[in-house]
């Protein structure tokens, strides 16, 4: 199985705040790796170190074994290669949700506006939001708006998508749509790395978990190494007080 | 000092200017008095209207946002002439007989009368004023709208009137945080003095025009007058800015 | 026969005052849109020492009366009165609307600029698709209040001899100074009508639109 990402040993700080101290992991075609820990850990940083949007300090990024760290990469289209789906969802407000796809493949990528909407067509599928094409992002629920910023990310046929919280802004009743697209997209096969809390989901797809506690992975393993024999005592109070909060792991299934 | 024409130049501007310095201080003066009345006039109406759109029940609140918008959509210039002509056309008309040609006055150190007030000046004062208090009114009211209802359900509560509630609770607070917003309109005022000269008033730009027709030097004087107006401008929003630091209170 | 005199002085206010106010209101926006487009962008995206420059433009041009400045251009370039006059419209507006554009950049949300990025758009893309556009929008309220300002503003004119509808009251009041109340009356009236419907409608009906989009002021 090829590497698609490879992170080594990445340290990022704001000022005087050490947010990462040297993360170490990589991520291989098709795989699904999430990503959980405490607030502040320094999750959303190492999802904003991968693709640039913060750079980090010190380490090595290689995507499909290129460096995003060397000098006068292109960062732009590196960066249109790692598709990003947020936790505010962050459409763009004044376009519908059909231009909200199209706008990259035809801006970035370079495509004519009728390959772009075909394309776009086909992730607004698989997001299952074809009817809801005409509407503004405000006109959306949240549920719907995270669909279409998943579908913004698809349609950019990246190597991998990051995912940071995605359900975690979204009313309870909401959660279940976003998590199911993302289900079917990863059996699809889509790469992907989900900073998330959603255990079910995590058990149901993830390849691999990393907790992340003070910038570092302090354990990592199969869902079922988590769910079974967690070593780490943080680990072990946390999936505690996630269980006490979501009531298990009845998320999802 | 090569060509006669710079010698000349600069002669002209040495003497000639120079000799003007006594009138164009006066007239700025007559420029000072306009801005000073119609602010505090603007800030007097300004603050009525305010108090009736934002707390004076339905009638009240109509008639100080038809003010408000009439003022704001119509320009300066038809203003101040309506008032002007009004007593004109009062006379005119026979209804009334209203004495327009009276003035006040000062000699100046060289014994010419300094009219400091007459109708056109007058008019121009309440021109600007009312004029200044359209959008005075809007900014205090903008003010007065960002007081939570809960500071005055407190003054409700501790049995204050509505009146009593408006006078040592919103108006404290509101003035306050106008202060920004009202600054700006303060600061601003003075280039809008400049409208006098459309009923004859002798202030700074009127007597700088008269300059130019004596001198020729219009570029000159001109400026000047744009770079007095910039600097007035300047020293009024750096002390309202000042102000505005000192009074500060935490949390308001 | 005076309801005939005022017909004609009515008649004469549109026909001859009218064209100037409409022409140097049209000129001094769009001139002040290109000039503050521009010196927003420089605000906002150039290097400090150079935005320094377009701040000091705005300073300058909002501290002085706009009569002095349609002097100063009359007197400079010796142009015709209605040229330098849309000259000093345009200048000190583009002073305005420089703060009008700068302040719809900067309040369009930071995720969105954000989200462009991790599309893998740059700068340039960044500013054009997707900050320009919403900044556009955000704009409109203040542009209606802009488009009243200049509008109201273009009366000064009058004063260095351009026939505008206020200058045009002078023309013909000299042979019937009766009139020249209800002329200045009925102008004022007409800028009303040709200020107030634009800001109500961009105030109310664009700020509710905008909300609905998900672009209101403070989100
Ligand atoms: N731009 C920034 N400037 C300064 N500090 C920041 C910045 N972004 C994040 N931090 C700090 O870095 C630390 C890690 O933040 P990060 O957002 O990565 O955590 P997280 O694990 O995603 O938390 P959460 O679960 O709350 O989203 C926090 O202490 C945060 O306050
Ligand atoms: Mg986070």
């Amino acid at each position: 199985m090829s590497i698609v990402l490879d992170v080594r040993e990445v340290w990022k700080a704001y000022g005087n705040l050490e947010v990462l101290k040297g993360v170490t992991f990589d991520v291989g075609e098709k795989e699904v790796k999430v990503v959980f820990g405490p607030s502040g850990s320094g999750k959303s940083t190492l999802l904003r170190c991968i693709n640039m949007l913060n750079p980090p300090d010190k380490g090595e990024i290689y995507l499909k074994g290129k460096s995003l760290m060397e000098e006068g990469v292109d960062l732009n289209s590196m960066r249109s290669r790692i598709g990003m789906v947020f936790q505010q969802f962050n459409l763009f407000s004044h376009l519908k949700a059909l231009e909200n796809v199209t706008i990259g493949p035809q801006k970035v990528l370079g495509m004519e506006k009728e390959d772009a909407i075909n394309r776009a067509h086909i992730a607004l599928n698989q997001v299952h939001m074809m009817e809801w094409i005409d509407h503004y992002p405000a006109q959306l629920s949240g549920g719907q708006q995270q669909r279409i910023g998943i579908a913004r990310a698809l349609a950019m046929d990246p190597d991998v998508i990051l995912f940071d919280e995605p359900t975690s802004a979204l009313d309870p009743e909401l959660i279940g749509e976003v998590l199911q697209v993302m289900l079917d997209i990863a059996q699809a096969g889509t790469t992907m790395i989900v900073v998330t809390h959603e255990m079910g989901f995590a058990r149901a797809v993830a390849s691999e978990m990393f907790f992340m506690d003070e910038g570092v992975i302090v354990e990592s393993g199969t869902p079922n190494h988590f769910f079974t024999t967690p070593e780490n005592e943080r680990v072990k109070q946390f999936l505690h007080r996630l269980e006490v909060l979501y009531g298990g792991q009845n998320t999802e299934e | 000092m090569t060509g006669s024409g710079n010698i000349h130049g600069f002669t002209l501007l040495q003497y000639g200017l120079v000799s003007y310095f006594d009138e164009l201080a006066q007239s700025f003066l007559i420029t000072m008095e306009l801005y000073i009345v119609g602010l505090v006039l603007g800030f007097s109406i300004g603050l009525t209207f305010a108090i009736m759109r934002q707390y004076g029940g339905r009638i009240f609140s109509r008639i100080a946002t038809a003010y408000i918008e009439v003022i704001r959509g119509t320009p300066l210039i038809t203003q101040v002439l309506i008032i002007y002509a009004l007593p004109v056309a009062i006379n005119m008309s026979g209804i009334a007989s209203l004495p327009l040609d009276w003035y006040y006055y000062y000699l100046d150190s060289q014994g010419r009368i300094a009219i400091t007030l007459n109708w056109p000046i007058l008019s121009s004062m309440i021109g600007l004023g009312i004029n200044s208090a359209a959008y005075q009114a809007e900014y205090l009211r903008g003010a007065f709208a960002s007081i939570t209802t809960g500071q005055l359900q407190a003054a409700t509560s501790i049995g204050m009137t509505r009146w009593q509630s408006i006078r040592h609770v919103v108006l404290p607070q509101g003035l306050r945080r106008a202060i920004p917003a009202w600054s700006n309109e303060a600061a601003y005022l003075p280039k809008y003095t400049v409208v006098a000269i459309w009923v004859g008033v002798m202030e700074f730009l009127n007597m700088a025009k008269t300059v130019v027709a004596k001198t020729f030097l219009s570029v000159e004087v001109y400026l000047i007058v744009a770079l007095t107006f910039f600097v007035l401008i300047t020293l009024v929003s750096r002390f309202l800015e000042y102000i505005h630091n000192r009074t500060k209170i935490p949390g308001v | 026969m005076q309801e005939r005199d005022f017909s004609s002085l009515l008649a004469f206010i549109i026909t001859a005052g009218l064209p100037a106010t409409l022409l140097l209101t049209v000129a001094g926006l769009g001139m002040g849109f290109l000039i503050g487009l521009a010196l927003a962008l420089i605000r906002v995206y150039a290097e400090d020492e150079i935005a320094v420059i377009a701040q000091a433009y705005e300073n300058v041009f909002r501290g002085i009366p706009v009569l002095v400045l349609m002097l100063l251009f009359l007197v400079m370039t010796g142009w015709p009165a209605l040229f330098s006059a849309g000259l000093a419209l345009g200048l000190r507006s583009g002073a305005y609307q420089s703060q009008i554009m700068r302040g719809a950049i900067l309040s369009v949300n930071e995720n969105q600029v954000t989200a462009a990025y991790a599309l893998g758009m740059d700068r340039m893309q960044t500013a054009r698709f997707i900050v320009l556009p919403q900044a556009f929008r955000l704009a409109l309220p203040g542009w209606s209040n802009e488009y009243a300002v200049v509008t109201k503003d273009t009366a000064w004119a009058g004063a260095i001899g351009v026939l505008d509808m206020v200058k045009s009251v002078d023309y013909l009041i000299f042979e019937n100074p009766i009139l020249y109340l209800p002329a200045i009356l009925a102008v004022t009236i007409i800028y009303f009508v040709l200020t107030y419907p634009i800001t109500r409608y961009a105030g109310e009906k664009m700020t509710k639109r905008l909300s609905s989009l998900g672009l209101g002021g403070n989100y």
